[in-house]
């Protein structure tokens, strides 16, 4: 076949196995970056209208147009173009760039509400169609249970996907490019009828709806690829025909579902091939491959979904979470580094630096050196990559594994996840201190329990104790919330194409996830080591705690109470194994909170760790602002300590240095921002996002937006641009821990 | 040992990552000083060499990966010479190294020529180059300072000199070429002179101290005015390394 001509055969060539093809024919690289080219006079006329584009964005309040009369799906749009005649990969989600669509499947009053927000009004045949329609949000509010609802309105359980789409998937959409969409689709059909002889029971009925489902739009796919004059229906025979096929499969699923993180998965290995084999034909230059990879990066970040200012305040800066996997390992001891690896970071130095697509690195301590050091120039020059321990995830998910959304590993084609936001535990504490109530609402939501003594102070077994009873409660509560709003997304709004992308016997994760874990810390640490004494309100309920004396605190590499935050990540997740999930999933957990740190410390009361009513929770995994007070080491060594054999969601921690500390010059900086990551890695550790900055120039970002109007900085799992976060946003990452010398 | 704090990641202080530990008391009381707060000898936790040396290796990993260790600060470290000695037999198990930090400024006893001879690296301090000024604005004794540099070339140990640069007192060529000839006999040993800038930050401290700031009305040295300092001693030494 002249799609596969001089590669070499394998098991790839039978069924679906992509792993198979890189591995038999990749070329590893080791050398570092001088090969790079700049961008063509053509990509910096594009990335100039795009650079307009986003300007005129921001200046119209984060929203430039919505199309309010259809229903985004794979084929409602005609074809889009930035510029036409100049785009070199083509595919836009509407017909204009940056036009925002309706996707009301996973719910409509959010869709209505996002819709609202920035003035626009959904069409009447969208209304009309949608009043004879159920979606996944109606679904989940028939069934919740009364707890459920109150547990969703306190905020011990926030942000749960029961209103838009689920997202946190990464279709294999290496797959099209390799196998054309015929071979996919009759691969489908022999999967449908190896169910054919089974009993029809619940399970086998909804696999075979849904592969009928995948299968109908996996045909669509081809239509709309036709549209753009491509025949997706067969293997990509060219580097040029790899990049666009591989986008077009990302692009449908972008059109059909509006999910948060639904990433692209780790793609530029599996490229390299084609750019390898059009460069030894002659058929291609360097400066060609860099354009197809600019002109790829250029259209990921326009990819844009409409949300209701609610989910901002989850979410901040309008993030998609186009996840890019890079590096990595190969299980033979090869890397998986290739010169496509330095080609995506080096966009952010041809296009400027971006939080999309969210690229990140798969660290291992064998990495190649050079590629490291490459690394961690870019991200002393733009903050805009994260680190993920490679030799961790290797271990638990293959070496042909991607992640999703921040810190969320799965194999690619083969697993998939059902997303599951995260529970607050600072609340389950005060919970366990007021019997089963709410100390905010006064309401009673988890059973009647012991009721602390006011004026003595707290026992910790006493605490442990309670806490214990209600964290076992939230578990099963948690699993069963997510049971039900699973249920109704695969029902009302399945991901057709995506999961098209997949294997039919795909591995399901349910991921659920922590918030507060450094204040629960800190709090039982103080009950331990200091006394706390609960002070009581006018209506009888522990709203404040009068916390005497010194005691050791998350962060400073101290095991008293970083052993504190091991038992509850590792206890939590136990209790969460004990109550079955959907579909047979495998629970796992991630203490990663994205930006809702800010949110869920606003529904939160007083702390016993002197955290004081509706501050902000530090984020993810890290310790709480200014806490961990013996430097950065000793800060990460005390996150390293959470196990990933019990987050196999991931561990999110956000580190900021300012250059001044890290080194003396931009060599010397890369030299130890290497080593740090080496070092932290190396104890197990799981993800790192890198800020080089001085909180200055954020102050000065805040102050008057227009000084840096691509100021990047990772977060919490994914970078954002500055000027796009909230005021009280921009204040907490301003007041986050600057590892900075004195 | 008397310990003001430690930092686990401090990576100007010598070479790769280092973990400081800032020892309290100081022989001098230099007008610049920004960490007053280190003066006492009595202040700051009383902190066993194994129980410090149970946090620096936990460091060990990063040491590893970036040819780091360990830089003894202060304060005046080398007032706890015997601490340090204790310390280093410890971190000699894990093959930590470590660098000392000093003014210089103290007399050459036993204590103090093991823990200089056992170090990786030595950052001396040359605050003035005469006996006047040196007395003038810290307090001390110039020719201790250059009885120690001289026991530093006799040993043929690693040296790092610094000098701080204050605006108005210290920061022209005429002075630096005055500092350059005091290091001429010591050249063989030096790797390294850096300059580095007057800055306020420590000025809360004093407030805080309730200890009169000499310098309050001073500036912060001007970067770019270090650079082109830094740059004439560079052109003055060019064997740095």
């Amino acid at each position: 076949m002249k799609a596969w001509r001089s590669f070499s055969e394998g098991n790839w060539c039978t069924e679906i196995d992509v792993r198979d093809f890189i591995h038999r024919n990749y070329t590893p690289y080791e050398g570092d970056g001088a090969f790079l080219c700049g961008p063509t006079a053509r990509t910096e006329r594009l990335s100039g209208r795009v650079q307009e584009l986003l300007r005129l964005e921001q200046e119209k309040g984060g929203v430039l147009d919505v199309d309010t009369d259809r229903v985004s799906s794979i084929l409602t749009y005609a074809p889009g173009y930035i510029c036409k005649g100049e785009d070199i990969i083509l595919g836009l989600q509407t017909e204009q760039p940056l036009k925002r669509a309706v996707n009301p499947f996973a719910g409509f009053r959010n869709a209505e509400q996002a819709c609202k927000a920035y003035g626009y009004e959904i069409g009447d045949d969208v209304r009309r169609e949608f009043s004879y329609r159920t979606t996944h949000n109606t679904g989940v509010f028939r069934v919740y249970t009364d707890t459920m609802k109150k547990a969703r309105h306190a905020g011990i359980l926030t942000g749960l996907p029961d209103a838009y789409g689920r997202g946190r998937l990464i279709g294999d959409y290496r797959r099209l490019a390799l196998y054309g969409m015929d071979f996919l689709i009759r691969q489908k059909e022999a999967d449908r009828r190896a169910l054919d002889e089974r009993n029809m029971d619940d399970e086998t009925i909804r696999l075979l709806e849904d592969v009928s489902r995948q299968i109908e739009f996996m045909q669509a796919l081809v239509q709309m690829a036709a549209e753009y004059g491509c025949d997706i229906s067969r293997p990509a025979e060219n580097s040029y025909e790899a990049v666009q096929w591989l986008y077009f499969a990302y692009l449908g699923g972008q059109k059909e579902q509006n999910g948060a993180a639904n990433s692209i998965g780790r793609i530029t290995t599996f490229l390299d091939i084609y750019f390898e084999r059009d460069l030894k034909e002659n058929a291609i230059t360097e400066s060609g491959i860099q354009e197809l990879l600019d002109d790829l990066v250029l259209k990921l970040r326009l990819i844009r979904h409409l949300r209701t200012p609610e989910y901002n305040d989850l979410f901040a800066g309008d993030p998609v979470w186009v996840t890019c996997s890079e590096g990595g390992m190969n299980e033979d001891g090869r890397t998986l580094v290739t010169k496509s690896s330095f080609r995506m970071l080096n966009t952010l130095y041809n296009l400027g630096p971006s939080a999309e697509p969210n690229i990140t690195v798969l660290w291992s301590e064998r990495l190649p050196a050079a590629f490291k050091k490459f690394c961690a120039r870019v991200s002393i020059d733009t903050d805009a990559i994260q680190y993920e321990n490679d030799d961790v995830m290797r271990e638990a998910y293959g070496d042909d594994y991607a992640i999703a959304c921040c810190v969320s590993a799965m194999k690619c084609g083969k697993q998939m996840q059902f997303f599951g936001a995260r529970c607050n535990l600072p609340k389950v504490l005060l919970m366990a201190l007021n019997g089963g109530k709410d100390e905010i609402y006064a309401t009673q939501i988890a059973p009647e329990g012991k009721v602390f003594p006011e004026n003595v102070p707290l026992r910790y077994d006493e605490v442990l104790e309670q806490l214990k009873i209600y964290l076992s409660w939230m578990a099963r509560l948690y699993v069963n919330t997510m049971n039900v709003i699973h249920f109704m997304h695969d029902k009302y709004a399945y991901e057709r194409l995506i999961m098209g992308f997949h294997d039919t016997q795909v591995e399901r994760l349910m991921a659920f996830g922590v918030s507060g874990l450094s204040v629960l810390t800190d709090s039982l640490s103080a009950i331990r080591y200091a006394s706390v004494t609960p002070v009581r309100d006018e209506r009888g309920l522990i709203t404040d705690f009068r916390t005497e004396g010194d005691f050791p605190k998350y962060g400073n590499d101290d095991d008293r109470a970083d052993s504190i935050a091991q038992w509850i990540t590792d206890f939590f997740y136990r209790e969460l194994c004990k109550t079955p999930a959907y579909r047979g999933a495998k629970h796992t957990l991630s203490v990663l909170t994205i930006t809702s740190n800010v949110m869920y410390g606003r529904k939160t009361g007083n702390t016993p760790d002197g955290r004081r009513a509706g501050e902000p929770f530090a984020p993810g995994a890290n310790p709480m602002h200014g806490r961990d007070c013996e430097g950065a080491l000793a800060s990460l060594n005390s996150v390293a300590k959470l196990k990933y054999s019990c987050c196999r969601d991931g561990i999110s921690n956000t580190f900021s240095i300012t250059p001044g500390t890290l080194g003396t010059d931009d060599d010397d900086r890369a030299a130890k921002l290497t080593a740090v990551l080496d070092g932290y890695f190396s104890q197990g550790a799981q993800h790192l996002n890198v800020n080089v900055l001085n909180r200055q120039k954020l102050i000065d970002a805040m102050n008057d937006p227009t000084l840096y109007p691509n100021l990047t900085i990772r977060v919490s799992g994914y970078a954002v641009n500055f000027n796009k976060l909230s005021r009280d946003k921009q204040l907490e990452v301003i007041s986050r821990t600057f590892h900075d010398k004195l | 040992m008397r310990v003001h704090s430690v930092e686990s990641l401090a990576a100007l202080d010598g070479e790769g990552l280092r973990y400081a530990v800032f020892l309290n008391g100081c022989p001098l009381r230099c007008i610049y000083c920004h960490n007053p707060d280190t003066w006492n000898p009595c202040a700051g936790q009383e902190k066993t060499p194994d129980e410090l040396f149970a946090k620096i290796r936990r460091c060990l990993p990063y040491f590893k990966a970036g040819n780091g260790g360990v830089t003894f600060s202060g304060g005046e470290p080398l007032l706890q010479a015997e601490g340090i000695n204790a310390l280093a037999a410890l971190l000699r198990t894990e093959h930590i190294g470590y660098t000392i930090d000093t003014c210089g400024c103290v007399p050459l006893s036993a204590a103090v020529r093991t823990a200089v001879k056992n170090a990786d690296l030595v950052i001396c301090d040359l605050k003035f180059p005469e006996e006047d000024s040196f007395r003038l604005y810290t307090g001390g004794t110039l020719q201790t300072v250059l009885d120690f540099l001289d026991y530093l070339r006799r040993i043929g140990q690693r040296t790092w000199i610094r000098t701080v640069v204050v605006p108005g007192i210290n920061d022209s060529t005429a002075w630096l070429d005055r500092y350059l000839e005091v290091l001429r006999p010591f050249s063989v040993v030096i790797e390294k002179y850096q300059l580095l800038g007057y800055h306020t930050m420590g000025a809360f401290k004093y407030k805080k101290l309730g200890i009169p700031n000499p310098l309050s009305s001073c500036p912060a040295m001007d970067p770019q005015r270090l650079q082109a300092l830094q740059e004439y001693v560079d052109q003055a030494i060019p064997g740095q390394k």
